[in-house]
């Protein structure tokens, strides 16, 4: 049987993305073993705490939120990768989304996973945490549908149910793939969770108007839950929380902390799966680019608001803001502006600095940055409340500290395992990728060849015309 | 209900000994009969006496029945017994009116703490080494009786000493009778609130040697020279109900109220003019506010007892024009004119001194001016006034002035022939300057008694404890000397059972004297204290009482019922004769220890709101109350000006060394707009080496470094004359309740 | 008609005490958390007496301010609260339920006033302190917010009374125990719907303000302000 071109290449790209998920090796089991011990190290903080007491937190009157809800608000925030990407881009038609957005998507789910835990971690009662559900029951008892808390229940559970839809129906095909490609207990495994696809014209049919249906679906969603997290503190008369750019504020900064953390864990990706012509370099640059964008967005709505609380000299406000300003926290408030601001500013405006290198150094930032900005939304406010003396300093503790840390080992793990078990590149995708390319191939001299090596890393020329301009027939 | 009953045991061997299915046949569960008349969930109210400070305010208890584990005959079991819940005022009672402050609510803790000494304890290591172990009250009653008998048959009868706290009424007369009967000489006094520079002025001045009491609630001008009269001084409750009244309780009248002070204390935010006077100069300026009245003509001439003592107050306190005061007191003479013209516009107005101005070297000068001032505003036995609390008829008037006072005896050397101490109610080497070295002469003594219900820095030297009941155990008998103008004898039946195997000190006495035999036995014939009482009441029931009075049998009922016995028809008490010495009270420059130039700082220590002298510091309730001016918990701090502070390069929460020629001491600092630039200031009450787990090896005890300056005339520890040195060395944390010092933050002033 | 019970604090005969303090503490069970835990902010004080410094040396004034829960009428707290543990009773008081607490503290946040307090860590007593708890009153475990409640159990405890005898409350009968205490009487507790009660005529005082009224909370604790004075003597 002769082979094609087109299939030698699909061949190639089976081979490529597969690997990683083909075999495990030294390397794997290292890292899981190490991401694994930070994991557990939390897990047992967290059982102390458990044990002894929420007292074992930092947290204190009147700074009753601290590290806790830090990391619900960030981990949520970073979960707006998948549907920024995924979503917006996917109803954009912009082609070089296609290697990215099972990365994006998983980010979302984990991130969503992770932040979700943190409403539990934070109780003084975990352990009836389920009062949040409705179900029946004999006291006649509900949540409080008018408590922003439930809201964040419902949203966030919708999105995660969401997501992980988004996420999953796409992997089909390719789980589909490996169960055709793969022999012994993997092709079971892949079997089973490949759900019988066949790959026929209906499937791919309904498969496409489903993903077509959730990515209008999950964008007003995804925006729900991070405003429904801000309004967590909007809604309460806390000085400088109380304020109505909360709810935009709070999305942009989620869009803007998941596109980084997204090119984050690609630029991993890349590197350790060698998968550089997969995602090349305009991946990254468009990244870049909407990452410069958000910055910019997120640099508005500071001075917007801090602007205004300095003009408007409200008593509490001010002494907030001053906090902020010229007291305790302002080393953290500038840090916080340079990872945010100064530093990507210039790494990705200008074209020479815009590499994957200096992409990567202005997002590993804005993840910083952007952690720092929600602990300083949340701290310096219930620090500083409206009788001073009922004023208060938050410190965390090794137990808040440890499971801070375990969070990004545990988002770290699971996606390393993931990255094991799935392929990390949508493979049907691409290919309809490469498709549409060469049917349009003449127009731009777009060439989606990729000429491998045999070591799997090869040049690569980028797939540049590929994405915004070609806008015919890619349809999903 | 038979007192006698609750001793009845009943034992559950079989049943129990068969369910736990153990071996042990000694495993017994002892449950004692339990109280009658106690209905689950059902509250009584029972009436009691707050013993914690001088005033004597009367308690409403609410007991509410409970089961727990006591100790009786040396038998652990349990009991369903009524159980304090609650303190509350009494609302009959004169002094206190149904009101009760945050010390007294702490009083229910005492009862309940967990470090009371349970039963009597045997020194069983060196002196002082805290090792006790148990005694039953058999052995160590009759080991008391040998001692004091061996003392009868050498005839040393003054080899026998008693030292204790506040004692009035009968406890004070079983006390007083035990003495005197034995041959030994009058009880010591040590009782740091008392103000004994005070109660002597007042003898000189009015011929009364006692507490004097503030009619605030008609009074239309108060001004108060350093007495922290709404916090801890004096008669605190009474005080403060009565300046509730002067505020705001007559429409259209509100009193003004000044306070001169070297540091903001609770007493002093409330006032309407906060003055800072230079530390000793407090007589100056109530001489300085009577010559302006007396120049002006704003008050008819006084001429009494008080005022001949003044030097120069015939011929108009010439050296007292406001000039001269404005440059020995720094405040301004517009200020002493205006301040005596409205005082003088506006009676009845009083004048009150107490706390640090009696505790410098020239406290008594200070004290005479102030009772001259109040003589020229004839305010002494008048509406809006000064009083004194008439003394209920069958009190022995002349208890306490044959007694002396601790520290003069020590000093005076005259412990060195004692043999026999007892304690009560009192811990003299914990509030004692060291330079005194109290314990290495209470060391010396043979043998120590103390009847305390907690081992602290005194009790610790005893050879042998004989533990008090708490006072909610106890038959509590007072005469309040201030704050209400009713003669008052207070009088309350336990209100609890007792918890421990303790014995009230009064019992324990008369036990004792039973044994002992002879004179000691024939003055103390009462079978228990009980007893005592009710015969000290007895002719009471046909004085003139609140109530009619009724025959005599229910007269003892109903005294119980009420809370004590009260009268508002007796007539004041006569006067004592006044000494004839001719005190000529003119101003001298306070002296203090150090010099200015190493030890640039006067030196205040002031009685907590928390701790008094220190006897509260053992309660959780009251280390975990935040100080009202600090919001200072569970710790010391010292005061320090923050001008004084940045000229020091010391920070809040800084750790500084405090250093007088006499000790030093560690403290964090608090920094505090509320005291004089060359003043530091610190409560008493905390440092103690042993007194419970929640105040033993907790902060830092002024007094420890204190001068042994004394009060001239007087004999009194002046305490507010010592000179420190202050220095950072290093860092601490003070739990403080409060963040923000300031409504509005300087930083966030607006231009 | 329903009782609406608030309470007056005259900032006038208030002398910062604190026997209210203590009174409450030893009404309500609250617990003691020692010095360590009180450096790290969890000293639970649910009448706290506030005291706030002006001016400095020598030209220095202290005001005092008892602070207590408002009972607000437009509780921040009870919306929030997402398992119902705090909500607003039919007498006007902001009643929190401890065993439908789940301990989010988000109530805490929301009150302006500060005055909700935690429990970081299940209570102890040494014993035998604990024989001194008030069995009117629950004992909170870890995790549960509290607050002054008026001291509610009194108040039903004077209803039910009132009720076997078949009369009405008098005035100034369910006293909370910081009220009872209070020496100088500057705490007044009562019926609002009641326009004769003491505290109704104190809440019209022209001393009267609302802490931190302007947020609209609806407090139903009137300060009355303690005015400079005045040659009139008034």
């Amino acid at each position: 049987m002769t082979t094609t071109p087109d299939q030698i290449n699909h061949d190639l790209i089976n081979h490529d993305l597969l690997r990683p998920v083909a075999r495990a090796s030294a390397r794997f089991f290292l890292v899981v073993a190490m991401l694994g011990l930070v994991v557990l190290a939390g897990l047992s903080a967290w059982g102390y705490q458990l044990y002894s007491g929420i007292g074992v937190a930092g947290i204190r009157r009147p700074v009753f939120w601290g590290f806790y809800i830090t990391n619900f608000v960030f981990w949520i925030g970073i979960s707006h990768a998948g549907t920024l990407i995924s979503a917006i881009l996917r109803l954009a038609n912009a082609g070089w989304r296609r290697p990215v957005t099972r990365c994006a998507e998983v980010i979302t789910v984990f991130a969503l996973c992770i932040g979700a835990m943190f409403p539990v971690i934070h109780l003084g009662r975990p352990w009836v945490a389920f009062w949040l559900v409705p179900y029946p029951n004999e006291r006649g008892l509900w949540p409080n549908y008018r408590s922003p808390l439930v809201w964040d229940f419902f949203a966030i559970n919708t999105y995660l149910i969401g997501s992980a839809t988004f996420l999953i129906l796409p992997i089909i095909p390719d789980f589909a793939l490996c169960r055709d490609k793969f022999s012994g207990w993997r092709k079971t495994f892949y079997g089973v969770l490949a759900l019988g696809w066949r790959g026929t014209q209906r499937q791919w049919h309904r498969l496409e108007t489903a993903m077509h249906i959730m990515a209008i679906v999950i964008i007003p969603v995804a925006v729900s839950v991070h405003t429904i997290v801000s309004w967590d503190f909007a809604m309460t008369p806390v000085p400088i929380w109380h304020s109505t750019i909360f709810a935009p504020y709070f999305v942009a900064g989620a869009i803007f902390s998941g596109i980084a953390a997204l090119i984050v864990a690609m630029v991993f990706l890349r590197h350790f799966l060698h998968l550089e012509e997969y995602l090349p370099t305009v991946c990254f640059e468009n990244l870049g680019k909407l990452l410069l964008l958000m910055s910019l967005l997120w640099v508005y709505f500071v001075f917007a608001e801090r602007l205004t609380i300095w003009y408007g000299n409200q008593p509490a406000e001010v002494a907030v803001l001053w906090l902020t300003q010229n007291g305790p926290y302002r080393y953290l408030f500038w840090t916080m502006v340079a990872c945010n601001f100064l530093i990507p500013f210039p790494l990705l405006a200008i074209k020479k600095l815009r590499t994957i290198t200096g992409i990567f150094v202005a997002s590993i930032t804005v993840v910083v940055g952007m952690w720092l900005e929600r602990y300083l939304i949340i701290v310096p406010s219930l620090s500083r409340k409206f009788l001073p003396y009922a004023w208060g300093t938050y410190r965390p503790t090794w137990v808040e500290i440890t499971i801070t840390a375990a969070t990004f080992a545990a988002m770290a793990l699971l996606y390393v395992v993931f990255a094991k078990l799935v392929p990390i590149i949508s493979i049907w995708e691409l290919k309809v990728g490469m498709r549409e390319e060469s049917e349009s191939s003449s127009s731009v001299g777009a060439v989606s060849r990729v000429r491998p090596t045999r070591s799997g890393r090869g040049e690569h020329e980028t797939l540049a015309g590929v994405g915004f301009k070609n806008s015919q027939g890619v349809k999903l | 209900m038979e007192r006698r009953d609750f001793l009845k045991v009943t034992v559950l061997t079989g049943a129990t000994a068969a369910l736990s299915g153990c071996e042990k046949p000694a495993q017994t569960l002892v449950r004692f009969i339990p109280e009658e008349d106690l209905v689950p969930g059902v509250a009584t109210w029972k009436p009691s006496v707050c013993t914690i400070c001088p005033a004597g305010c009367g308690l409403m208890v609410r007991v509410l029945p409970g089961e727990t584990e006591v100790v009786r005959n040396g038998k652990r079991g349990t009991i369903q017994m009524g159980l304090a819940k609650k303190l509350e005022g009494n609302p009959n009672h004169p002094v206190n009116q149904g009101k009760l402050c945050a010390r007294g609510q702490a009083g229910l803790q005492i009862t309940y703490h967990p470090d009371r000494v349970g039963t009597p304890l045997k020194r069983s290591g060196p002196r002082g080494s805290g090792a006790f172990q148990p005694a039953t009250w058999e052995e160590s009653l009759s080991e008391v009786v040998s001692k004091l008998r061996e003392l009868q048959s050498e005839n040393r009868p003054q080899s026998l000493r008693f030292v204790g706290g506040c004692l009035r009424g009968q406890r004070h007369e079983v006390v007083r009778k035990f003495l005197s009967a034995f041959g030994a000489l009058p009880a010591m006094v040590f009782d740091p609130l008392d103000e004994p520079v005070l109660r002597q002025a007042n003898l000189l001045s009015f011929g009364q040697a006692a507490m004097p009491s503030f009619d605030l609630a008609h009074t239309s001008y108060v001004i108060s020279f350093g007495a922290d009269f709404l916090g801890t001084w004096n008669s605190p409750v009474a005080q403060s109900v009565a300046y509730g009244e002067m505020r705001q309780g007559r429409p259209g009248n509100r009193g003004k109220f000044i306070q001169v002070e070297q540091r903001m204390s609770q007493t002093g935010a409330s006032a309407d003019e906060w003055i800072a006077a230079r530390p000793g100069t407090e007589g100056v300026i109530a001489l300085g506010l009577a010559h302006v009245i007396l120049k002006e003509k704003l008050r008819p001439t006084a001429d009494t007892n008080a005022t001949r003592l003044i030097a120069g107050w015939s011929q108009g306190l010439v050296d007292y024009s406001p000039e001269q005061v404005e440059r020995k007191t720094g405040i301004s003479a517009q200020r002493i004119e205006r301040l005596a013209r409205e005082m003088a516009a506006h009676l009845p107005a009083v004048a009150i001194i107490g706390g640090s101005p009696l505790a410098h070297t020239n406290g008594l000068f200070s004290a005479l001016s102030v009772n001259a001032l109040n003589n020229l505003l004839e305010g002494v036995g008048a509406p809006g006034g000064m009083f004194f609390t008439p003394q209920p008829p069958s009190e022995n008037p002349g208890g306490s002035a044959e007694e002396s006072d601790f520290a003069s005896v020590l000093l005076g050397g005259k412990l060195d022939d004692t043999k026999v101490l007892l304690l009560y109610n009192a811990n003299p080497v914990f509030a004692t300057p060291a330079v005194w070295k109290v314990r290495e002469v209470l060391d010396k003594i043979p043998f120590i008694v103390s009847f305390g219900s907690f081992v602290d820095e005194t009790s610790q030297l005893a050879d042998l404890i004989l533990p008090d009941h708490s006072p909610l155990e106890s038959w509590l008998h007072d005469v309040p000397n201030s704050g209400t103008n009713q003669a008052v004898v207070s009088l309350a039946a336990p209100v609890m059972l007792p918890l421990h195997d303790t014995r009230a000190m009064p019992d324990t006495l008369l036990g004792i004297a039973h044994q002992l035999g002879g004179e000691v036995a024939k003055a103390l014939p009462w079978e228990n204290f009980e007893e005592m009482l009710q015969a000290s009441m007895a002719p009471l029931s046909t004085a003139e009482g609140i109530h009619p009075p009724p025959d005599a049998e229910k007269f003892w009922g109903k005294v119980q019922e009420q809370g004590g016995w009260w009268s508002d028809k007796v007539r004041q008490p006569a006067r004592s004769a006044i000494p004839q010495q001719h005190v000529v009270a003119e101003f001298v420059l306070p002296q203090f220890d150090g010099e200015e130039s190493s030890f640039p700082f006067h030196f205040q220590p002031y009685v907590s709101q928390a701790f008094l002298d220190g006897s509260l510091a053992h309660l959780p309730w009251m280390q975990e109350m935040p100080d009202a001016i600090s919001t200072v918990m569970w710790g010391t701090w010292v005061e320090i000006n923050p001008r004084t502070a940045q000229k020091l390069g010391i920070e809040q929460d800084d750790l500084v060394e405090v250093r007088s020629r006499h000790g030093k001491l560690l403290a964090p600092a608090l920094v505090s707009p509320g005291i004089g630039f060359d003043v530091v200031a610190m409560p008493m009450g905390q440092g103690h080496e042993n007194f419970g787990r929640y105040a033993s090896g907790r902060g830092a005890n002024p007094m420890a470094i204190l001068a042994p300056m004394q009060v001239a005339e007087t004999g009194s520890l002046a305490w507010a004359a010592t000179r420190v040195q202050i220095s950072k060395v290093g860092k601490a944390k003070l739990a403080s309740f409060s963040g923000g010092l300031f409504e509005r933050p300087p930083e966030l002033q607006h231009r | 008609m329903a009782h609406r019970w608030g309470m007056a604090v005259d900032l006038d005969r208030c002398t910062g005490c604190e026997a209210c303090v203590i009174a409450c503490r030893a009404e309500n069970n609250i617990p003691t958390v020692g010095e360590e835990q009180a450096q790290k902010g969890r000293a639970i004080h649910w009448m706290r007496v506030e005291r706030y410094y002006e001016g400095e040396f020598p030209d220095v004034r202290v005001k005092f301010q008892p602070v207590l829960c408002q009972q607000c009428d437009n509780a921040p707290c009870e919306p929030v609260c997402p398992t119902y543990a705090s909500y607003h009773t039919n007498e006007g008081l902001n009643g929190q339920v401890y065993n439908r607490c789940i301990g989010t503290r988000y109530c805490a946040n929301a009150c302006p006033y500060t005055v909700r307090f935690f429990n970081f860590f299940n209570p102890a007593w040494d014993k035998p302190l604990h024989l001194q708890l008030n069995p009117d009153v629950s004992v909170r475990q870890v995790g549960i917010m509290e607050k002054c409640t008026f001291c509610v159990q009194r108040i039903k405890s004077a209803e039910i009374r009132a009720k076997e005898e078949k009369r009405e409350l008098k005035d100034g009968e369910p006293a909370p125990a910081c009220v009872q205490t209070c020496p100088p009487r500057a705490l007044v507790f009562g019926d609002l719907n009641d326009p004769e009660s003491e505290v109704s005529r104190l809440a019209r005082s022209h001393r009267g303000v609302k802490l931190l009224g302007e947020l609209g909370t609806q407090p139903k604790v009137t300060y009355l302000q303690r005015n400079e004075w005045n040659d009139n003597n008034t």
